[in-house]
């Protein structure tokens, strides 16, 4: 009983004290309320550093300073869905066109798990020639003409290795650090940690080519367990870029802005009623949404670029085609995007038809890649973007230097199968070592003999170039503090500048 | 802080400590599990327990903290402290002996705690969360002058009091009540998932019921297990597709309805779990119990070429594991799959002990995800019953129950991607036998029941091949032998068999003369050997073979399920080196963890005894765990926080004495009733506080961790949805079937492999509740995704909360909000065509049902005004205005859908008031 009685009266001591305080509270967010449309501004004493709010609780994207030096604001990363072959682009193996068509040697299966090829299957030898280039001497196949010219520009890494040899796993565990599903990727990682610059876009942009999303779906750019305002958004070239980004039929830009004027009234109302933080951080993210209405439009239209722009990259507005996505990449990271997630479907080349042949498919793909994946890498660079800008190329696995015979049979087109053990991904800007190739694999290209990486190592790189130390940039879940490389990862010091 | 203030604190506690010892006589005796475990785990457990044990030490275990190092003596003396190599590690000078290494010392305070819980003799203590719940001092009913009406004297009911005391310690109080009308909306949101329906709002604001009442109509609506399957769902990873690179869609949607039915008819939490376990194993199990074992079918499927079925099968088994100890146990297993957990004293081994009880089901990641419970049409079940009637005549019990099975579930049967040594044959896309003429392949260690008949499930394209079953080899005697022809697609064929006892390696051979090879002379999916039905020469036999046969081949909705294995099929179950599932370490038997509660050993050892174990009331996580996500549903956080987690790592409980009181209500009064739980929970005066919140409240307990508000937080993906559609009268209580695609943006599904897609659906079925929409799990229905919905890949205890400007953008623009939009306008405008303020006003209390303050009737009333002079000037924007095609538009009544747009965008309106 004695307790009630003291309840009883600190609620009115209470209730008291409350009304001073909204009190408070009303006149300062009437201050804020005559700024309708402009961004919120929280410094006056206001609702904000009364209640002490960080920027954080009303803007989770805000950006925040890197933990440790970053040497990258932001990244492009290209992921080719499906797997390009090493052997036909950058890892050059004169050995294996010896062995061409002979049986592969038994030493090379033992052990091994092949997705499709069964038996004894036969060598393939290269399908394009290489070629040193550039001062650094990198080896470059003609496949990729335009790309030759840029060998300086890059960091190779030649052994990289993954033990995912199935597309869906594979991409999860180079985009998540884990082959099952459910952990964040690195790009909602790596908005999670620095948010972005620019509030009027999203801070981890998604772009698609090849007509297909990749093989694990969107959970490769979902948030897994962070929260889901840091999976990747995806932006698309036919329709909406963003969903449900324009306004509907008979709604006027002008009208739009009094719906949210008076939606932003309404609310500010209800928090001076109510006190919920929540409510500022509402207001916050409508006036945000109607200033990503102008500029996502804006930075999606490729329109307006000059021809020679076009010309470079090998653009064709309205396209949904590479090109035009490493053109919108370039946009994005100018405009203060902190990741952008580009994938190419298409790159699957198991022989089975003729697009998918080693020899004529994967060449044609090739050229749909060279020309625009050289183009932004020199646009950034004539821009100044390059030094802070990250850009990784690669695909989820590589693959064999054997020749597909699925089922046991003969194909008609020549393919390779899946391959993990070794394969090449390259790295260029802010912080990578130009000119550099790392890692070696043996003469049929097969597994690393020196110098390998692991997908783990190249996210501890990557996380290092943004100003993390992956070991401890974490997050508690589940009871226990998750990383993206878990228990993994090694810095890889000879690609850093 | 000046050195004189803290000179001043200094004495303070010294006066305080020489009180205290004054008070007590002696030292408090310290608890382990609160203050020695924590400090352990913050400091030691990451290099002396789990993965690591440096120097042989480790303080994971009770009998490894006391057990003999590396240097041969225990590093614990209870006892005698400074004897102890624990202590003189963590005092020492020389920092290369200095614990822990490399890292900050411990304060004194910390070392002097482990002193003097080594001094009163190192008692090891078990963590509270598993300790059975105990029969609580249950706090006094009173009445008092209540303290939130002014005038009612009110009972306070045993949340209230153990909320009060905590309010009381941290200097808060209660808020008033909130506004009967919003605290109405509150708890039908809560209940139903939906605003209070016309008739209820009318019975309760005219008084005729009281809150109780109401409260009662909102649990008993059929509404109610719509809005809480969601949750459930979310645990039981619950989705319309296989997931994985193709993600081809599944039948699973009579899952979904059992838990809607189930939650409806308030099962028992108990039976309720038990069925879902393990309903296979229950006697004579109905068809409702076999569709609850679905649960642990929502495991993803993989379909990628070059994938191997046994992969995914035991990824699939080991997700049962992890699920079932997330959803049962708050317990997360993955961490002790590849070794001991760190922190939770569950062993490496344990898990696959568990593991073993979930290892012994029929499904093997087969692409046609069999076993399938068939559901039979009145009629066919009819016939079933003919067949029964029959085998019972003329044969025996035994084989009534077999035959029976078969026919519900077609099981026990072998799936063709067990055949191994192929000459001219293959997996096809490694999921279906295939063999070209001239080829053959082995079905090793097969029990055929000495059946005189072989099913299999086949198709071909070709004609005339031969094939032969062979007993052994190329040698071996014939079992079986016929022709393959072409088939229309895949189909059941009845073969005669000759008889045979134990377990034999069967050798199947296609012959065809005229075929080229490398080409399939047949597809086989699977074999199962079933007797023909006896009684050939009797009267009547030819119908009943016929009803067989017809019966046999069922076409309609097939759930997949779990069914057991029989004993000459089960599996050992090892321990995985690593978690690796290709390395296999020592057998392992089915058991439980030792921490937890002990075995029955009346209990089954398979999957049903688990479920006896889980909800055995000693078991001390079961109910804790319900409790926590009940009220985490209702309070927007548990009591303990971290909702997967009820481990020593996980958040303490804010309210452990109210936790333990409602777990053991919920057992032993309420006889594991949810809604007994729910309602005791919404009729308290701590959920019907009002919302409203001061910053110095907001200060003091921002999170409203000790609840001296009511809870206030935005509604969830599909009660947005839902409510939308409501408020504007186009929501459907249309109930069960199979999934529905409202319209979405097109291009969204474009999943590799896969010919799917997303056709809209029409009618009603647009707007059927969010709970019904086709969930596909690599591209989940975009708006709700947008609102935190979960793509059920895994289990999900909790959403988190986000507020993002893309959630705008669904509300404001997405054709559906638009489409309520515009209906809500035609109700507002109803009311006085004349005055739109008063279709205004009448609009926003219908939404939020409060009175409209003449700021926001001003704020909108401007916005009619604006967008009424911009349609009256250009009324070509009427025409295809919102996209609604079939309506004609005037300037008046777009107007009223633009603030209409406004009102179902406003914070009250998607936050529960």
């Amino acid at each position: 009983m004695q307790n009630l009685d003291k309840m009883l009266a600190e609620f009115a001591q209470q209730k008291l004290e409350k009304q001073t305080r909204r009190h408070f509270l009303m006149d300062c967010v009437a201050k804020v309320g005559g700024l309708a449309m402009a961004p919120l501004m929280f410094g006056c004493g206001t609702g904000s550093s009364e209640l002490n709010l960080s920027q954080r609780d009303l803007n989770p994207l805000s950006p925040l300073p890197p933990p440790y030096g970053a040497k990258a604001k932001s990244i492009i990363y290209l992921h080719m869905a499906g797997a390009p072959s090493q052997l036909e682009l950058f890892d050059f193996k004169p050995e294996l066109a010896k062995y061409h068509n002979q049986p592969c040697p038994q030493s090379l299966l033992e052990g091994k798990k092949f997705a499709f090829i069964r038996g004894v299957p036969k060598m393939l030898g290269p399908q394009a020639n290489f070629s040193q280039h550039g001062e650094s001497g990198a080896w470059i196949s003609d496949y990729m003409p335009h790309f030759q010219k840029l060998a300086d520009e890059v960091s190779f890494l030649k052994a990289v290795h993954t033990d995912q040899f199935n597309h869906g796993p594979a991409q999860l565990l180079m985009q998540t650090g884990s082959a099952r599903l459910g952990r964040p990727s690195l790009g909602s990682w790596v908005t999670y940690g620095l948010g972005t610059e620019n509030q009027n876009l999203p801070g981890f942009v998604v772009l698609t080519s090849g007509g297909k999303t990749p093989d694990a779906g969107k959970s490769v750019w979902g948030s897994g367990f962070l929260p889901s305002v840091y999976q990747g958004v995806q932006c698309r070239s036919k329709g909406d870029p963003v969903l449900y980004l324009d306004d509907p039929e008979g709604m006027s830009r002008n009208l739009k802005k009094n719906v949210i004027d008076a939606i932003n009234t309404v609310n500010k109302e209800e928090f001076n009623a109510y006190g919920d933080p929540e409510i500022l951080a509402r207001i916050n993210q409508y006036e945000m949404a109607y200033r990503m209405q102008i500029e996502v439009p804006e930075v999606m239209n490729i329109t307006d670029e000059p021809e020679s722009i076009h010309q470079l990259y090998g653009t064709k507005p309205g396209a949904e085609s590479l090109a035009n996505n490493c053109l919108l990449a370039r946009k994005l990271v100018e405009k203060g995007v902190r990741f952008v997630q580009l994938y190419d479907w298409g790159w699957d080349t198991h022989g089975t038809d003729h697009d998918g042949s080693i020899d004529m498919g994967l060449r044609n793909k090739c050229r749909e890649m060279d020309r625009p994946v050289s183009a932004l890498l020199l646009d950034l660079k004539q821009r100044g973007l390059l030094e802070d800008t990250l850009v990784v190329w690669g695909g989820e696995f590589g693959r064999t230097p054997m020749q597909e015979n699925r089922e046991g049979k003969t194909q008609s087109f020549l393919g390779r199968d899946h391959h993990g053990d070794a394969f090449t991904m390259w790295m260029a800007g802010g912080g990578i070592k130009p000119g550099v190739t790392y890692g070696r694999t043996d003469d049929f290209g097969f597994s690393g003999i020196e110098d390998k990486v692991s997908v783990h190592d190249i996210h501890a790189t990557i996380l290092h170039l943004m100003g993390f130390d992956h070991e401890q940039f974490t997050y508690e879940f589940q009871g226990r503090p998750f990383r993206l490389t878990d228990v993994e990862g090694e810095l890889i010091n000879k690609i850093l500048a | 802080m000046n050195n004189l203030k803290v000179a001043g604190l200094l004495s303070l506690a010294i006066i305080l400590g020489i009180t205290g010892l004054l008070i007590f006589g002696q030292e408090k005796e310290v608890d382990f599990s609160t203050q020695i475990k924590p400090i352990l785990n913050k400091n030691c457990i990451s290099c002396h327990g789990g993965v690591k044990k440096n120097g042989g030490f480790s303080v994971l275990f009770e009998e490894e903290a006391f057990a003999k190092t590396e240097s041969g003596h225990p590093a614990i003396i209870p006892g005698d402290p400074n004897g102890s190599e624990l202590i003189k590690r963590l005092t020492a000078s020389d920092p290369e002996v200095r614990m822990p290494y490399e890292r900050t010392p411990l304060s004194e305070d910390e070392i002097d705690l482990l002193k003097t819980w080594i001094k009163q003799g190192a008692k090891w203590g078990k963590h509270w969360a598993y300790d059975p719940v105990q029969t609580p001092e249950i706090a006094e009913q009173r009445t008092t002058a209540g303290f939130t009406s002014d005038n009612n004297p009110s009972a306070i009911n045993s949340i209230d009091f153990y909320i009060g005391k905590k309010l009381e310690e941290n200097g808060l109080a209660f808020s008033k009540e909130e506004k009967p009308l919003r605290l109405l909306r509150r708890a039908a949101l809560d209940i139903t998932g939906l605003p209070p329906s016309k008739e209820l709002l009318t019975q309760y604001s005219s008084q005729r019921i009281s809150y109780e009442q109401a409260v009662d109509q909102l649990l008993s609506s059929p509404t109610y297990g719509e809005k809480w399957a969601t949750w459930w769902l979310d645990l039981a990873r619950y989705a319309d597709t296989k997931g994985y690179e193709r993600d081809v869609s599944r039948t699973m949607w009579p899952y979904r309805d059992y838990v809607i039915r189930a939650l409806n008819a308030d099962k028992p939490f108990d039976d309720f779990t038990i069925e879902q376990l393990a309903g296979d194993l229950l006697p004579n199990p109905t068809e409702e119990q076999l569709a609850a074992t679905a649960f642990h079918r929502n495991t993803m499927n993989n379909d990628e070429g070059g994938t191997n079925d046994e992969e995914f099968r035991v990824a699939a088994v080991l997700d049962r594991v992890s699920t079932t100890f997330e959803v049962w146990q708050s317990t997360t297993m993955a961490c002790v799959q590849c070794h001991s957990h760190p922190y939770d004293p569950i062993r490496h081994e344990e898990f696959y002990q568990s593991a073993a009880f979930f290892n012994n089901s029929r499904d093997e990641d087969t692409h046609d995800e069999e076993p399938r419970l068939r559901f039979y049409s009145p009629e066919e079940k009819k016939e079933i019953e003919s067949v029964l009637a029959w085998v019972k005549t003329n044969e025996s019990a035994k084989a009534v129950a077999e035959r029976k099975n078969f026919l519900t579930y077609l099981e026990p049967k072998y799936p063709s991607h067990n055949a191994v040594d192929f000459t001219n044959a293959e997996l096809i896309d490694t999921k279906w036998l295939g063999i070209q003429a001239n080829g053959s392949a082995y079905l090793r260690k097969v029990d055929t029941r000495s059946s005189d008949q072989l099913l299999i499930n086949y198709g071909s394209g070709l004609n005339g091949s031969e094939m032969t079953i062979r007993n052994g080899g190329p040698e071996g005697e014939i079992l079986a032998a016929f022709s393959i022809n072409k088939t229309d697609g895949d189909i059941i064929r009845a073969i005669p068999f000759k008889p045979t006892n134990g377990l034999i390696d069967l050798y199947l051979e296609v012959k065809n003369p005229t075929v080229r090879s490398e080409q399939n002379a047949a597809k086989f999916v699977w074999f199962a050997f079933v007797p023909t039905l006896a009684g050939k020469d009797k009267p009547g036999f030819r119908n009943i073979q016929n009803s067989w046969e017809t019966i046999l081949d069922f076409k309609g909705t097939k759930l997949p399920i779990m069914i057991e294995n029989p004993d000459y099929m089960a599996r050992e179950m090892h321990v995985f080196e690593r978690g690796n599932w290709m390395m296999l370490g020592d057998k392992v038997n089915p058991e439980t963890p030792k921490v937890l509660n002990d075995w029955n050993p009346e209990w089954p050892k398979n999957r049903l005894g688990f479920a006896y174990w889980l909800t055995d009331k000693e078991n001390p996580l079961t109910s804790r765990t319900l409790v926590n996500r009940v009220w985490d549903q209702l309070f927007g956080r548990g009591i303990v926080s971290s909702l997967e987690d009820m481990g020593t790592q996980s958040d303490p409980p804010s309210h452990p004495a109210l936790l333990d009181y409602l777990a053991w209500k919920t057992m032993n009064e309420y006889d594991w009733s949810i809604k007994s739980l729910i309602r005791e929970i919404v009729t308290s005066d701590t959920y019907k506080q009002s919302s409203a919140v001061s910053a110095e409240l907001f200060k003091k307990d921002p999170q409203n961790k000790w609840y001296a508000r009511g809870p206030r937080f935005r509604l969830n993906a599909e009660q947005i949805r839902d409510q939308a559609l409501a408020v504007s009268g186009l929501l459907s209580d249309k109930m069960y079937g199979p999934g529905v695609k409202p319209h979405q943006p097109e291009g969204i599904w474009q999943t590799v492999y896969n010919g799917q897609s997303w056709k809209e659906s029409e009618g009603e079925d647009a707007h059927r509740r969010g709970i019904y929409t086709f969930l596909k799990r690599t591209s989940p229905y975009p708006s709700f995704i947008t609102f935190d919905a979960a793509s059920r890949e895994v289990c999900l205890s909790r959403r988190i909360v986000t507020n993002t400007p893309l959630q705008a953008l669904v509300t404001l623009n997405d054709p559906v909000y638009l489409e309520a939009a515009y209906y809500l306008a035609e109700d507002m405008i109803k009311q006085d065509a004349s005055k739109p303020t008063k279709g205004i006003a009448y609009g926003y209390q219908k939404l939020v049902l409060n009175p409209i303050s003449d700021t926001k009737l001003e704020a909108l009333s401007n916005l009619y005004n604006e967008a009424l002079i911009e349609y009256k000037d250009k009324p070509d924007s009427l025409r295809t205005f919102f996209s609604i095609q079939d309506k004609s538009t005037n300037p008046e009544q777009a107007a009223m859908s633009v603030v209409a747009n406004a009102l179902l965008n406003m914070d009250e309106f998607l936050t529960k008031p």
